[in-house]
């Protein structure tokens, strides 16, 4: 029963996300000319004005590094804490410890 | 493993190396930059474990001094994000009014603190991906 429920929602979410993804009702995909303007003018300011701001070629780097570098401190966060979480499991048990020696 | 994957490796490291680096040091320039390029030369210490086994890479590798390298690429990464910190946090002041990576864009010494930020950031991954790699190969065994 519950498990008829949880399918019939997954079925309901992927309809929806159909229907948003349908370039008729929602997204638009590969927008160009005016509809590039209208809809990206974020990446249109980045292009235009990356270089002369950070004076990195690489407009990816500029954009993670300097414009949105909040977003790269939290992305080294989550990996030293990933990194901090995996090793400490890894470490072995007092038991397996005892065995050994 | 055999004598040929051993003398393979012994050939590829160092290429799979110096290629990382090239990725992590021309960051601001061409594609990648400090994550795939520490990604990069995590994969020649993990070749270097495959390739040697558990006991070479353990007298190789020093746990509290991977540690520490991947702490202070983090404490790097915050010490060039707060050079600017007069005017702002993540402010590029290297690149506005600094004495050094000020050059033409598009030349290695440009983009203001960007090259020191990938620096930090290929030296935090590719410790860090090492030492959980060991760790993994370290887990004691595959039954009971």
């Amino acid at each position: 029963m519950k498990r008829t429920l949880a399918y019939l929602s997954l079925l309901f979410i992927l309809g929806v996300l159909l229907y948003v993804a349908n370039p008729n009702y929602g997204l638009k995909f590969g927008p160009g000319g005016e509809e590039w303007k209208a809809l990206r003018y974020t990446d249109d300011y980045y292009i235009t004005h990356g270089l002369e701001e950070v004076g990195g070629t690489n407009i990816v780097t500029d954009i993670v590094f300097d414009y949105r570098g909040y977003d790269t401190i939290g992305e080294a966060t989550v990996l030293f804490t990933a990194i901090a979480g995996a090793v400490a499991l890894f470490r072995p048990w007092r038991r397996d410890g005892d065995e050994h020696h | 493993m055999g004598v040929i994957v051993r003398t393979g490796a012994r050939a590829t490291i160092p290429l799979i190396g110096i290629f990382g680096a090239y990725i992590v040091a021309h960051g601001h320039l061409t594609p990648g930059g400090g994550f795939q390029g520490g990604a990069t030369i995590a994969g020649a210490g993990i070749l270097f474990l495959l390739a040697f086994g558990l006991g070479e890479m353990k007298r190789h590798f020093n746990k509290n001094l991977y540690s520490v390298l991947e702490g202070i690429g983090g404490l790097a990464f915050l010490g060039a994000a707060m050079l600017g910190i007069g005017t702002a946090f993540f402010y590029n002041v290297l690149w506005h009014n600094g004495p050094f990576f000020n050059g033409k864009p598009g030349t290695l010494l440009s983009a203001g603190y960007l090259p020191i930020m990938n620096l930090a950031v290929g030296l935090k991954v590719f410790t860090g991906l090492v030492s959980a790699m060991v760790g993994l190969a370290l887990y004691r065994r595959w039954r009971k």
